[in-house]
């Protein structure tokens, strides 16, 4: 599983659109997250989230607009979707929460303080997206 | 012909010999014809706020519960509203909080996944049911308060209003669940220390609204929407996990309200600045008192050490380096909110490592 990828996060994309039901429970989330990972190779994907659903999957650069940015090494991302798939959701320190509260392997950071406010308001959103990572056929 | 010429036959008295008023048909002086278009999720409170109804004035005319818009009587009832600046109560960003509000509400009863809570290790279940007492002790203030103020809010001020009523909602599923996981693994509630109260207390008894979500919002729910994101991080089970996301979720959204109606007071009453410095200045240090008192940081250590075996080793260094992020994140708000407590403060902030630079540039990009 190479999480570096934007098929990735496409897969991601099409599993919430496909189970909204399990974003109803959550509500409406309007946001706009940047990922971002470090490495040989630096790799950048904008997701936009529109009420219940994943409203795009963008390639992006580090600093272009988004209501907030989580920023980490790829080791840190693979880690995290790795413990997604094997325990079928985050588990331990790997929740997106953790990780950006502990701020040393993946940092959250914005600009605009009220979009920095979304990773909270919208955190079990976010949180559900990524664990889409252990219902979904993920690319190679 | 309009439409209403066509009334003109209606009659000045009822058939028991009332006097009747066709006012609202013929007359009214409110605005006729708005059409707001729903957006893809529905009509929001943001897609009516159109024409005069959606202008929020500075200084409403009446002190009535007429709805914003309507054509009021001039004899209206004083309502005996205290808070009738618009600066008094708003933030822009209030609409936008109650439709995200009423959006997002969940059930401690049926969302959590109470039935796959395991058995823990007696020093963690004692230091769960520890923070959740401290949680459930807590909670309600942040309804309480609101409700204190909300009948003094002059009610042109609505959406404001009822964006608190969200808000008294949310604390009581706090309440409500924190309740919940302290009496359901075979723990129970623990030990209520002075300490909480008077934290509670000084909230409670501030002077002015403004000074009262001084406290509330950016002071008390601040540190504990941090305690809720701590919380997710040391749950021992997937349940408390989703216990505190949930919990989170709401607190910063209460936190955003108050942030940006600080923010905006001060922005349009910078006298109001001092009045809210002087609350932080006591609240601050009341803060502290709560914050380090010895039955919540020994029990959020004990969780951060996952027992008693590492408490000392690896409980409290991780309390330290997180107490430290809380106080970031505090000072940091404050400088979103237009309050800068760097010059102020009596955090100490050397001893705790936290850079004021850092502060500064969060503020800045505000």
């Amino acid at each position: 599983m190479d999480v570096d990828r934007i098929s990735f996060f496409n897969a991601l994309a099409i599993e919430m659109n496909a189970h909204p039901e399990r974003y109803q429970v959550l509500g409406d989330a309007d946001m706009s997250a940047l990922i971002v990972m470090n490495g040989d190779a630096s790799f950048c994907v904008r997701v936009d989230f529109e009420e219940l659903h994943c409203a795009g999957v963008h390639q992006a650069e580090p600093d272009d607009p988004a209501d907030f940015s989580l920023v980490g090494d790829r080791d840190a991302w693979q880690a995290m979707f790795d413990d997604i798939v094997a325990h079928g959701r985050a588990t331990g320190l790997q929740t997106i929460n953790s990780l950006a509260l502990l701020g040393d392997r993946i940092a959250c950071g914005g600009t605009d303080p009220m979009g920095l406010d979304k990773f909270s308001r919208f955190n079990q959103t976010l949180q559900e997206f990524f664990d889409g990572a252990a219902r979904t056929a993920v690319p190679a | 012909m309009t439409q209403t010429d066509t009334y003109d036959q209606l009659p000045d008295t009822s058939p028991m010999g009332a006097p009747l008023d066709w006012a609202w048909l013929r007359g009214a002086k409110s605005e006729w014809g708005v059409h707001p278009k729903p957006s893809p999720r529905g009509l929001t409170m943001l897609d009516i706020a159109v024409g005069k109804y959606g202008e929020v004035p500075e200084h409403p005319a009446h002190r009535s519960m007429a709805p914003r818009g309507a054509d009021v009587d001039p004899d209206t009832v004083d309502m005996g509203y205290i808070l009738n600046r618009k600066s008094d109560v708003w933030a822009e960003n209030t609409r936008e909080l109650y439709e995200e509000a009423v959006a997002r509400q969940w059930s401690a009863t049926r969302d959590i996944p109470w039935g796959e809570l395991e058995e823990l290790p007696d020093d963690v279940e004692h230091a769960m049911c520890q923070l959740c007492t401290v949680l459930t002790e807590v909670e309600m203030i942040a309804a309480d308060l609101p409700a204190k103020w909300m009948w003094r809010m002059n009610h042109d001020f609505i959406e404001a209003k009822m964006f608190l009523c969200t808000q008294i909602m949310d604390e009581a599923r706090h309440a409500e669940v924190f309740r919940k996981r302290a009496l359901s693994n075979g723990g129970g509630l623990l030990i209520s220390r002075s300490g909480s109260t008077s934290l509670l207390r000084t909230i409670m008894e501030a002077k002015t609204y403004t000074q009262a979500t001084a406290l509330l919002h950016l002071l008390g729910e601040g540190f504990v929407l941090d305690i809720f994101r701590m919380g997710e991080l040391i749950a021992p089970t997937d349940v408390e996990k989703r216990i505190f996301r949930m919990c989170m979720q709401d607190e910063a959204r209460h936190v955003a309200y108050g942030t940006m109606h600080l923010r905006y007071a001060v922005e349009h009453d910078p006298d109001v600045a001092e009045e809210i410095h002087e609350a932080l200045d006591h609240g601050e240090s009341v803060l502290v008192d709560f914050g380090t008192a010895p039955d919540i940081s020994t029990a959020l250590a004990m969780l951060l050490a996952g027992g008693a075996e590492h408490v000392e080793d690896k409980g409290f260094p991780l309390a330290q380096e997180l107490s430290t992020k809380q106080f970031t994140s505090y000072l940091a708000r404050c400088e979103r909110a237009g309050i800068s407590r760097l010059e102020r403060t009596t955090i100490p902030l050397e001893l705790l490592g936290i850079d004021p630079d850092t502060i500064r540039a969060a503020g800045a990009a505000a």
